[in-house]
C-alpha cells in the first residue's frame, strides 16, 4: 500500500503538490459529513507519502489533569517585597453572612514597582512557562469562608491608591463578586512603613482620591493590615457575597 | 572526486551556517480528539468563562469576538489569563513539541517557549471555542535541503561527525526566525 502511494505521488509530480498538502490538511482537520456521493479522494496514503510521516513511537506520557497555575497559596513565584499573608472571609448574604464554603476566590495585584504579570506584553508573545502569573492566585473557601494567600506588599502606581483585586465565584465558576481592597492609610499603618518600596510616595493617590475607594464612606472595602516590614505583613478582611 | 550535491561535504558553498527556530501552531477546537487536547479543550473554556465574566459585568456580549469589538485592549489580556489553564498541559509535555515527527518518525523538536491564544470562544457554545497553543523550538543548524526535507542538527555539537534530522515543512509549522552565525 505505501509503496504504492509512493509511485502514484512520483508519476503524479510535482504540479500536483500543492493539491496534495489541501488533501492532507483535510484530513488532519477530520471532517466528516454524512451524505451521497461519488468517492474523489481514495484515502490518505498518496498524502501521507507526501506530506507528515506518521509518528512511530511508543505511545505517551500520557496527560494528568492539570488545574489552572492560579490554583496555589503562594503566589509569590520568585516576586521580590516585604512578605503579606492575605486572609479573606467570603460571607454569604443569603445565610446571615455565615462563611460560604466552597466559593472559588481569585485575586491579583501589583508588585513592589507597580507592575501586573500581564502587562509583559501581549499573548501573542512566546514566553517561558515558568512564573508568568506571578501575584495571581486562586483558592477555595474553606467550611468557615476563608482562603488563605502568601504574597507581598503589593507596590503602587500612578493614579491608584495601594489594592488588591477580588473576584468571587460559585463553585461552578459563575461570578458572584468582583471587587478592590483597599489599605489602611497615614502614619503608622503599613502603607507608610513600606513607603512604596524604592519609589516613595511621592504622587500617591490616596483613598479618598481613588476613583474606586472614593465613595466607600463605609470603609468596607479598607482591610485590617498588620505586621512589620521584618516579619511580614497580614491582611484580613470579610466580603459578603450573594452566595 | 566531485562535491556530492546534497551539500554533505565539508567545505560546501555554505560559509555561513543558517541557524533557524520553527514555530508549530497547534490548535485545538471542539473537533480535537486526543487525551491532551481535549483536557486543554476543557480546560481552557472553563477558564475563558470564568475569566470573560470580568470584562463582561454589564452582560453585553457572550463571545470573545464581541469583546474584542467592544474593548481590544481588555480582549488582549484573555490570552494571557486563559493561558493559566493551559500551562500545566504544556509542562507535561517535558519540552517535547508534539506531533512533528522526524523522516523516521519520531518527535525531536524541542521547545523552552511558547505561546497561547484564544482564537474564539462564546460564553453559551461550547463548541465555539477554539484556542491555540505555538510551540518555538530551540534553535538548530539548517544544512541543506533534500528534495522537500530539510536536512537540520542541534547547535551544540562537535567534532566531524553531525548527527542530523531530516524534516518536511508541514501545515502549522513555520520558520519561526532565520540568523546566519
Amino acid at each position: 500500500m505505501e509503496k504504492r502511494g509512493f509511485l502514484k505521488s512520483l508519476l503524479v509530480g510535482a504540479v500536483s503538490a500543492p493539491v496534495l498538502l489541501e488533501a492532507c490538511k483535510k484530513s488532519d482537520a477530520a471532517t466528516v459529513s454524512s451524505g451521497t456521493g461519488t468517492v474523489t479522494n481514495t484515502g490518505s496514503q498518496s498524502s501521507s507519502s507526501t506530506c507528515t510521516v506518521a509518528p512511530t513511537e511508543t505511545e505517551g506520557p500520557f496527560p494528568t489533569k492539570a488545574p489552572a497555575s492560579y490554583n496555589r497559596s503562594d503566589i509569590r513565584d520568585g516576586s521580590s517585597g516585604h512578605k503579606m499573608t492575605v486572609k479573606l472571609t467570603i460571607g454569604n448574604t443569603n445565610n446571615n453572612c455565615n462563611g460560604l464554603a466552597g466559593a472559588i476566590v481569585d485575586i491579583w495585584h501589583c508588585d513592589a514597582a507597580g507592575n501586573y504579570s500581564e502587562y509583559g506584553g501581549t499573548g501573542m508573545q512566546s514566553t517561558n512557562y515558568q512564573s508568568v502569573h506571578f501575584l495571581r492566585g486562586r483558592q477555595i473557601t474553606d467550611a468557615n469562608g476563608l482562603v488563605t494567600f502568601t504574597s507581598i506588599f503589593p507596590g503602587w502606581y500612578s493614579g491608584r491608591a495601594t489594592h488588591v483585586h477580588v473576584h468571587v465565584y460559585n463553585a461552578s465558576g459563575t461570578s458572584l463578586k468582583v471587587t478592590q481592597i483597599a489599605f489602611p492609610e497615614g502614619a503608622g499603618t503599613a502603607v507608610a512603613v513600606v513607603n512604596g518600596y524604592s519609589k516613595g510616595m511621592s504622587g500617591y493617590t490616596t483613598n479618598a482620591k481613588d476613583n474606586v475607594f472614593s465613595d466607600d464612606a463605609a470603609k468596607n472595602q479598607i482591610a485590617t493590615v498588620t505586621g512589620s516590614t521584618d516579619s511580614g505583613f497580614e491582611l484580613a478582611i470579610k466580603m459578603n457575597v450573594a452566595g | 572526486m566531485l562535491p556530492d550535491k546534497s551539500g554533505m561535504e565539508p567545505g560546501n558553498d555554505n560559509k555561513m551556517n543558517r541557524v533557524i527556530t520553527f514555530c508549530y501552531r497547534k490548535i485545538i477546537d471542539a473537533g480535537s480528539v486526543r487525551p491532551w487536547e481535549k483536557m486543554v479543550f476543557d480546560d481552557t473554556y472553563q477558564e475563558f468563562r470564568m475569566q470573560f465574566q470580568f470584562f463582561n459585568q454589564q452582560r453585553k456580549f457572550n463571545s470573545f469576538a464581541g469583546l474584542l469589538h467592544e474593548s481590544p485592549l481588555e480582549a488582549e489580556k484573555m490570552h494571557f489569563l486563559v493561558s493559566a489553564a493551559a500551562s500545566g498541559y504544556v509542562k507535561q509535555l517535558s519540552g517535547r513539541i508534539p506531533d512533528i515527527f522526524n523522516a523516521l518518525g519520531r518527535q525531536f523538536l524541542v521547545f523552552s517557549n511558547f505561546s497561547f491564544e484564544v482564537i474564539n470562544s462564546d460564553m453559551n457554545e461550547r463548541d465555539k471555542h477554539q484556542v491555540a497553543v505555538s510551540f518555538y523550538s530551540e534553535p538548530l543548524t539548517w544544512h541543506d535541503t533534500i528534495g522537500d526535507q530539510m536536512l537540520l542538527s542541534d547547535i551544540k555539537q562537535e567534532g566531524n561527525e553531525i548527527l542530523t534530522h531530516l524534516v518536511r515543512l508541514q501545515p502549522f509549522l513555520s520558520i519561526h526566525s532565520l540568523n546566519y552565525v
